[in-house]
């Protein structure tokens, strides 16, 4: 019983620090400060923002 | 290659997390739920064996589950219990032998929880099961011939045999319906499925 | 498959992104297209066997002397074909794609990932016969046999290997909100599949735990693996198809986390009224509430940065298809999260209203954005175009239509079944009566449906035959230009 608890407890402990843990390593790589260039990050120089790049066979997109 | 670890680390923290919560604990905590035993002497529920346990692998073969729940809700939510499909709610206790649980969520047929109590005429099973429209007109549940064998009247009646030609439409020739093996266990089975006995925590 | 000659030296106006993506492209070719034709052969037989068992539930009678396909066993040959074939190889061959690109790597392993193709395949069709031979667990969404793990299990790891290698790779800074939700689901689902099926055959888990274990995983199978896949390409390809960035990055991130934390505990709300202490339950109910919130994130997302493109809906069939998927992931998690509620579940639990809801998950918005993903990714890997526009429209409008239709007739039905189900003055037969004409409805926009992926089956099969490299107008490549003169050089 007391065993299953400290496994209850231990693991929320572990999970929960973990979570916080992969937060500040998103923050720390500055994945939450430029935003606009994440945003960004998929688009390239053949494929430039503005750029649609899908249409119907025979059509302009 | 270490970067993306906490990462992982994270996404993999939400998951564990709820498994505690949604597995973990709710097991440990029927985990130490036991039969009660009434006065004489017998276990509530009772374990399944022999055919009963047979006829529970037909049940889960033949998918009944996809249509077919078993758990009575309690008076204060749904007609479960008006509808006469139990005379009290279900509680995790009832399910402390089931492997696998089979409590279905969909009722596109009745409730059977308690099927054995509300229905224990065999020969109602095997007609039913046999051709469901012989016993509820309009029904849409599906016919399971392959459990059965129609041999004509000629002879006298095979053992555990049911008289069809009582039951279905008078144009059919005379027949006996006999039962396969697999048709008595999964009657078996529906006829263990009887959970009237009373536990103190169903009325909390 | 030979190297792409093609550099910015041999061909000035050919630029170095180009190759690049060319390249990367290249590279997902067998892997992804194997899992695509893969995924669509399913598809075919998951609809098949959707007809079948939709017929036998207004017409019992029906093919009811076969004991394998009675109707307890072609309804999980159903589910199982269309989530563990369709809507697992489609998605992981558009996981594979969408990594590389975001990764800008190309991808790992081409020699091994074809193999998972046939050892997934393998999985599946061992599962389906268990099912149809009657061998079938008896745990939703979880009928294949309990061995079926190693396979399906092996090929995962695989997957998780294989992206973690191109993450670490990667030659782009930024982690795009789409790489967060892939990650997720190569994590998550590993974890689910092997605990739902090892805990409970191992004894650990059992009685009524059995069935909190058994809807954590069915729930957490759309919500933490085939949602994650549908947003990731959505997140994706709204803005790439578009060109228009996505409307707040910022949010994305914050659904992302929300979504992780909120949608692993919702599960047990399949067991609302059920035989479990009334905690468990109230916290599945807390976090389907809680969905409000990544929900809402990706709900302004996607339909903010669809405003001002809405003409693009008539020139893109991409764009037809994903937009569709996403403003019915709206609807279907507001609709879920509502349906999670004491007193809308009292009505809508048991009922067909649930199964028009799921539908609306799984088909309408999952499947109707990797639809829309194949109609990007295909062209780009077998470098051929579409062969037919109509049969690119029917099956738009098969499958819209189909699906609305399909929703919203059991939808109606099940509200009503479940209110004269909680009148216990009528009788049963009579609510099986009154569903009986929507059940036939259900089949009726169910073949309409089926329509539409025959005619997205013959698209795809056309388009991998092809060796035609005459294209008229390359529409789905953006460099008409490059293009033409890769196409010359390899020639």
């Amino acid at each position: 019983m007391k065993l299953t608890y400290l496994l209850i407890w231990g693991c929320m402990l572990a999970f929960g620090s973990s979570a916080v843990w992969a937060l500040v390593w998103a923050i720390r790589r500055g994945e939450m400060s430029d935003f606009k260039a994440g945003a960004e990050s998929i688009f390239d120089e053949e494929e430039p923002v503005g750029r649609p790049t899908d249409a119907f066979p025979g059509a302009r997109p | 290659m270490n970067r993306s670890w906490s990462f992982i680390a994270g996404v993999l923290a939400t998951i564990l997390f709820s498994m505690m919560g949604l597995i973990f604990v709710p097991n440990w905590q029927f985990e130490q739920l036991k039969p009660v035993v009434d006065q004489n002497g017998i276990s509530h529920p009772t374990p399944p064996a022999g055919s009963v346990l047979l006829g529970r692998e037909v049940y889960i073969s033949e998918g009944c589950l996809y249509c077919h729940s078993q758990q009575v809700r309690s008076a204060d939510f749904g007609a479960d219990i008006q509808r006469g499909w139990g005379t009290r709610r279900s509680v995790a206790r009832d399910y402390i032998f089931d492997r696998p649980h089979l409590m279905g969520t969909m009722r596109t047929g009745p409730d059977l929880e308690n099927i054995g109590a509300r229905q224990p005429s065999r020969e109602w099973q095997y007609l039913h099961l046999f051709n469901p429209q012989i016993t509820s007109p309009g029904s849409i549940m599906p016919p399971f011939h392959f459990l059965f064998k129609v041999v004509d009247k000629g002879g006298p009646a095979p053992v555990g045999s049911v008289d069809l030609t009582a039951n279905a439409s008078p144009t059919k020739k005379a027949s006996y319906l006999v039962p396969s093996g697999r048709a008595q266990d999964l009657v078996d089975f529906l006829m263990s499925l009887n959970h009237s006995y009373d536990l103190p925590e169903a009325h909390q | 498959m030979s190297a792409i000659a093609v550099s910015p030296e041999a061909a000035p106006d050919v630029t170095a992104d180009y190759v690049t993506r060319v390249q990367i492209d290249r590279s997902c070719r067998q892997t992804v297209l194997g899992y695509y034709a893969s995924a669509v052969a399913w598809l075919l037989i998951g609809s098949l066997a959707a007809l079948i068992t939709s017929v036998k539930m207004h017409h019992p009678e029906f093919l009811g002397n076969y004991e394998w396909i009675t109707f307890g066993r072609i309804r999980p040959v159903h589910l199982n074909t269309v989530v563990y074939g369709w809507s697992s190889m489609v998605g992981i061959g558009t996981t594979l794609w969408l990594e590389a690109r975001l990764c800008k790597v190309r991808l790992p392993h081409r020699a091994l990932l074809p193999a998972t193709v046939i050892i997934w395949n393998a999985g599946v069709v061992w599962g389906v016969y268990e099912v149809l031979a009657g061998h079938s667990t008896g745990v939703e969404w979880l009928e294949f046999p309990p061995q079926v793990l190693g396979i399906f299990g092996f090929v995962l790891l695989v997957l998780f290997w294989v992206s973690l290698k191109m993450f670490n790779q990667r030659h782009v800074h930024h982690t795009y909100v789409s790489q967060w939700y892939l990650f997720g689901s190569v994590v998550w689902f590993p974890i689910l599949y092997s605990a739902a099926i090892l805990l409970p055959t191992t004894g650990m888990v059992g009685g009524a735990a059995w069935a909190t274990t058994n809807w954590w995983y069915a729930h957490n199978v759309l919500g933490l693996y085939v949602t994650p896949m549908g947003l990731a390409t959505i997140y994706y390809l709204i803005p790439k198809v578009t060109g228009k960035p996505i409307y707040s990055y910022h949010l994305s991130l914050l659904g992302f986390w929300a979504n992780a934390l909120f949608y692993s505990w919702i599960g047990t709300h399949h067991l609302v009224g059920g035989p479990l202490p009334a905690w468990i339950i109230t916290l599945g109910i807390v976090g389907s509430i809680m969905m409000f919130v990544p929900v809402t994130t990706v709900a302004i997302n996607h339909h903010m940065t669809m405003i001002g493109k809405f003409h693009m809906l008539k020139t893109s069939p991409t764009l037809r298809f994903v937009v569709f998927g996403a403003v019915s992931y709206t609807a279907v998690s507001y609709q879920g999260s509502l349906e999670a509620l004491r007193s809308v579940s009292h009505v809508a639990h048991f009922t067909h209203y649930t199964i028009a809801h799921a539908h609306l998950g799984m088909y309408s918005f999952y499947t109707m954005t990797m639809f829309g993903a194949m109609y990007y990714i295909v062209p780009r890997l077998t470098r051929n175009e579409w062969s037919s526009v109509p049969l690119i429209k029917i099956h738009f409008w098969t499958t819209s239509l189909g699906v609305l239709a399909y929703f919203c007739a059991l939808s109606w039905a099940g509200w009503y079944e479940g209110e004269m189900m909680n009148n216990p003055l009528i009788p049963f037969i009579k609510i099986v009566d009154y569903t009986k004409p929507y059940l036939v409805a259900r089949s009726l926009s169910g073949s309409f449906m089926t329509i539409g992926h025959i005619a997205f089956a013959i698209l795809v099969f056309r388009i991998l035959r092809s060796s035609d490299v005459s294209m008229i107008g390359p529409t789905l490549f953006t460099s008409k230009r490059g293009m033409m003169r890769w196409r010359r050089k390899e020639a």
